[in-house]
């Protein structure tokens, strides 16, 4: 790493042999403009935004794409620099419909961020647009509008560069240039809607969020995607308290600055559906709404009296819910086995490139925490179908619709003397359950999740829970409560910080200091897992 | 003037081995492989003073040496037979009658580099020449002039005939690449250049065909006898081809430096009819149309036509009498330029249809007040900002037309019609 001396702007900066002036400015905190550039990409070059003067150098530079020498001059502001921007807009612009109003990217366009940071003038073209297709459909997700399109080939350059799956190509020539797919083709990689993120305007736009909500009304907040064990960072984007969608979160030590599209979607089924908000206790008859003290009390006797007892925790649950539980199943029963969710499947290569073959975002956080006993969760499934508990605690999953044979769980549920579930729906498994208790869904909560590779990443509530619905820990807390272990209301950060008193590997950890990027876990504990 | 580059043009088939190798051919070859370091001949083409014939000028000898040699990876020699500059049709005559002079000069210059690999890159609509390349190569295959162990040394070599699909940009040196890569004909980003990282990422030469084919002439007779043609800056001879308002028009070769009006009104017998000369456009549709009495001190070398304001560029040598709307000579370039944009970059892919749609307004009779200026802007916004050259190319012909027929655009604005005729 040579220290190389530059000049920007008249400022003096070191930075390394080998930067490109782009990538060198933007660590001074100085943005050139640009389009086709994308720090995950190859150099296209054909945007012309980021062109700047460079001393010495008779023609201006586009930045994306000059590596930086001891003692380069390089002016970003001067009125070359100034006069070219406005005319490469001028340039972008001229057979753009401008149709922002009807325009799912308005609010986030960089052609309307650029416009109004360099350009503003008044358009000098009276002679007739260019027309391209309008809502081509590209693959399940994306859809295009090339008449929107800058031809800048981010969208091209993912799928030959990151998927590699060459769907997308520029065919034709000159103004009439436009993005589409290879004869036969379809975009349906399952990393596609990322070339909506990365599309810098209104060409490429996300057929599931579009015409849903103006962006400028989102509120945004990081977390981490509930759809697999990666862990991959996002932005969950929200509207009158429903989430709108997943945006993806640049973390170079997970995600990168990509999504997978299942996991993009995935909050559909998760946080969609009607809602569970009354506690019920069954009947003669059936399930009839509780109190919650009623049902507390029935969950609290209920278990006690049905030894072994097993508990299974969603792997959507966080470190300190899993560690709740496994303290409260431990207080509660004896005999008792614990395990978290826990399946798997096969990948492809492609989905490989982000996607871990569970769904459960934070299976290796709740086995630190202790949710964990008999070799795994399929193992106790086989216990439990085999008849060996009495008892048992489901949190956050459907037994009976996961299973590869659902008739034999239904049949080992029904053959429980007592059964608790707690979850945000109706599911088959509920509809068994002696008490069901109204919980809250990953979008609703904030605490930790690890990753499969042992990084703990912060999740943060975007949306508040309906009325009547209950927090995991707060039920664990009030379960613990009535077997006389008293935690008071602990916020997610205080049961952290006793769970990094008790949990060896979690010892280091600071729960302020997982910050929107996350930190590792002890190597000893990644040992143990990968063993 | 003894020919160098038209010396078997005219000979009954001129583009048969036999009678190509009964004017001396191959003799070169055969020398260079037989005694020649890659060195010497390098110095040797230095020494003649030879510059590239596709339009930029630049040494042939310094371009080869830029080529490392302590590089792992194949190197190319490609041969740019793509000629599409509007007004040029020099290569298609040697393309068509003198092919194994291109491929000896393909096949010296490949030496030079120690490409082991050589392509022929011709323009698709030359469907006749390319078949007689291609034959042409076949017949040096079968006389050992190409392949393994040529001339019994350890030299290998194979030339590969690919013919074009149609696009003006493959002639520029990186979208040839691109096209022979099999990917779309777009211009690469430089840095890197082909030297280093040309055809699938190794190091390239890309080398005009008339500049290759002065290559046996001048390993034959030495380089000072090349150099002794010309002038200081611009040696040997050069192709021009000449068409338009002109009454004999063809392809000349001429020595470097002969007077341009001489040219025209001697040699080729001045304009057509009996009428004015109005402009000259001298090197290639991409280069500013120059005036009469702009071309009266202009000779026909880089430096003095450079001095005039336009480029000798291709020799592609385009003549206007009196009767030339200019206002549709400039429409009927951008409209060029327009159609062959190949929309890679948006100075070139959104202003070249810009500038076309002005100028057809105005040709047209809906001419505004502010178009010419307009059109001026636009031009100096592409010029120099674009990937490749061909943003400079497009930028030119309509700003130097404006230039100097001002009061005829003016006219066509404020008559609101075509004022020249038609």
């Amino acid at each position: 790493m040579d220290p190389v001396k530059i000049i920007i702007d008249g400022q003096e900066v070191t930075t390394t042999k080998g930067k490109t002036v782009i990538q060198a400015a933007a660590e001074v905190g100085v943005a050139i403009p640009h389009y086709c550039y994308h720090p995950k990409l190859s150099i296209a070059g054909n945007c012309r935004m980021c062109l700047v003067e460079i001393e010495k150098m008779p023609k201006l530079q586009i930045a994306c794409n000059t590596q930086v020498a001891e003692g380069m001059g390089i002016l970003t502001q001067s009125p070359k620099v100034l006069a070219v921007r406005k005319a490469v807009l001028e340039f972008l612009l001229i057979n753009h419909p401008v149709d922002c109003p009807i325009c799912d990217q308005a609010g986030e366009c960089w052609l309307q961020d650029y416009y109004m940071q360099h350009d503003r003038q008044e358009s000098r073209f009276e002679v007739g647009k260019v027309h391209d297709r309008k809502r081509t459909i590209f693959g399940p997700n994306v859809v295009f509008d090339g008449e929107r399109c800058i031809k800048c080939t981010r969208c091209v350059r993912f799928c030959q560069e990151i998927t590699k799956t060459d769907e997308l190509t520029v065919v034709n020539r000159s103004d009439h240039s436009t993005i589409d797919l290879f004869p036969g083709a379809t975009l349906d990689n399952p990393l596609s809607a990322n070339v909506v993120d990365i599309c810098p305007v209104g060409a490429l736009t996300d057929r599931d969020f579009r015409f849903k909500v103006r962006v400028w009304y989102l509120q945004k907040t990081p977390s981490i995607c509930p759809g697999c064990s990666t862990g991959c960072n996002i932005s969950a984007e929200t509207y009158q308290n429903r989430i709108a969608r997943f945006k993806p979160r640049v973390n170079e030590a997970v995600n990168s600055h990509w999504l997978c599209d299942e996991g993009r979607y995935c909050f559909h089924d998760l946080a969609g559906g009607a809602r569970l908000t009354t506690p019920m206790i069954r009947q003669e008859g059936g399930l009839v709404p509780a109190t919650w003290e009623a049902a507390l009390q029935a969950v609290f006797s209920g278990l006690g009296s049905a030894p072994p007892l097993a508990g299974i925790l969603s792997g959507r649950n966080t470190n300190e819910e899993a560690y709740l539980f496994a303290k409260l199943v431990k207080k509660i029963s004896a005999k008792h086995a614990l395990e978290v969710f826990y399946q798997e499947r096969e990948l492809t290569p492609v989905q490989k490139i982000l996607m871990s073959p569970d769904r459960s975002p934070n299976f290796r956080g709740a086995r630190d925490m202790g949710v964990s006993s008999n070799g795994g969760y399929e193992a106790l499934l086989a216990e439990l179908i085999a008849g060996s508990f009495v008892g048992a605690y489901v949190v956050g999953e459907d037994l009976i619709a996961t299973a590869a044979q659902p008739d034999k769980v239904r049949a080992a549920l029904q053959n429980l003397s007592f059964l608790v579930v707690q979850d945000t729906r109706i599911t088959e498994t509920s509809k068994l359950a002696h008490v069901v208790l109204p919980a809250t869904h990953f979008g609703e909560k904030e605490g930790t999740y690890t990753n499969r590779k042992g990084r703990v990443q912060k999740l943060n509530a975007a949306v508040i829970p309906p009325k009547g619905a209950r927090q995991d820990s707060e039920i664990f807390m009030q379960l613990l409560d009535l077997a006389g272990e008293r935690n008071g209301d602990a916020n997610p950060a205080e049961i952290f910080r006793s769970l990094a008193r008790e949990i060896a590997s979690y010892r280091e950890l600071d729960f302020e200091a997982i910050g929107d990027q996350g930190i590792e876990v002890g190597a000893a504990v990644a040992e143990r897992h990968d063993r | 003037m003894e020919k160098i580059l038209l010396r078997n043009i005219g000979i009954a088939d001129s583009h048969t081995l036999d009678t190509y190798r009964s004017r001396g051919g191959y003799a070169s070859w055969q020398k260079v492989v037989g005694s020649m370091k890659p060195e010497q001949l390098i110095e040797e083409v230095k020494a003649s003073g030879l510059r590239g014939r596709g339009g930029a000028g630049f040494p042939t000898g310094m371009k080869w040496s830029f080529v490392p040699k302590d590089n792992p990876k194949p190197k190319y020699l490609v041969c740019n037979a793509d000629e599409s500059e509007p007004g040029t049709f020099k290569d298609r005559l040697l393309i068509e009658e003198d092919p194994h002079a291109i491929i000896e000069g393909t096949l010296i210059g490949a030496y030079a580099i120690q490409s082991h690999t050589a392509f022929i890159y011709v323009r698709g609509e030359l469907a006749f020449g390319a078949t007689r390349l291609e034959r042409a190569v076949e017949e040096a295959y079968q006389a050992g002039y190409i392949g393994k162990n040529i001339f019994g040394s350890s030299y290998d070599l194979d030339v590969i005939v690919h013919r074009g699909a149609g696009a003006y940009i493959c002639g520029e040196e990186t979208a040839l690449l691109s096209s022979l890569e099999g990917g779309r004909g777009w211009p690469k980003v430089k840095p890197p250049f082909p030297a280093t990282h040309g055809l699938f990422g190794c190091p390239t030469v890309v080398n005009n065909v008339e500049t290759l084919a002065a290559l046996p002439w001048i390993l034959d007779r030495g380089a000072a006898a090349y150099s002794a043609l010309g002038t200081e800056k611009s040696k040997g001879t050069k192709l021009f081809s000449v068409s338009g308002h002109i009454a004999r028009p063809g392809v000349y070769e001429l020595e470097m430096g002969y007077p341009f009006k001489k040219f025209l009104e001697e040699d080729c017998g001045g304009v057509s009819n009996g009428r004015k000369l109005k402009g000259v456009i001298p090197g290639g549709g991409s280069m500013p149309v120059l005036l009469p009495d702009e071309i009266d001190k202009v000779n026909l070398d880089y430096e003095s036509v450079q001095a005039a304001g336009s480029l000798l560029g291709s020799g592609g040598v385009i003549v206007m009498d009196e009767s030339t709307c200019m206002v549709r000579a400039a429409l009927n370039l951008a409209r060029f330029f327009a159609h062959e944009s190949c929309g890679q970059c948006s100075p070139c892919r959104e202003g070249c249809h810009w500038m076309e749609k002005i100028l057809h307004r105005i040709e047209y009779g809906q001419g505004e007040q502010g178009d010419l200026d307009l059109i001026l802007n636009i031009a100096g916004n592409i010029a120099g900002n674009t990937i490749c050259p061909f943003g400079d190319a497009a930028a030119w012909p309509p700003g130097a037309f404006i230039r100097k027929f001002r009061g005829e655009f003016e006219a066509h604005v404020a008559e609101k019609r075509c004022t020249v005729g038609h």
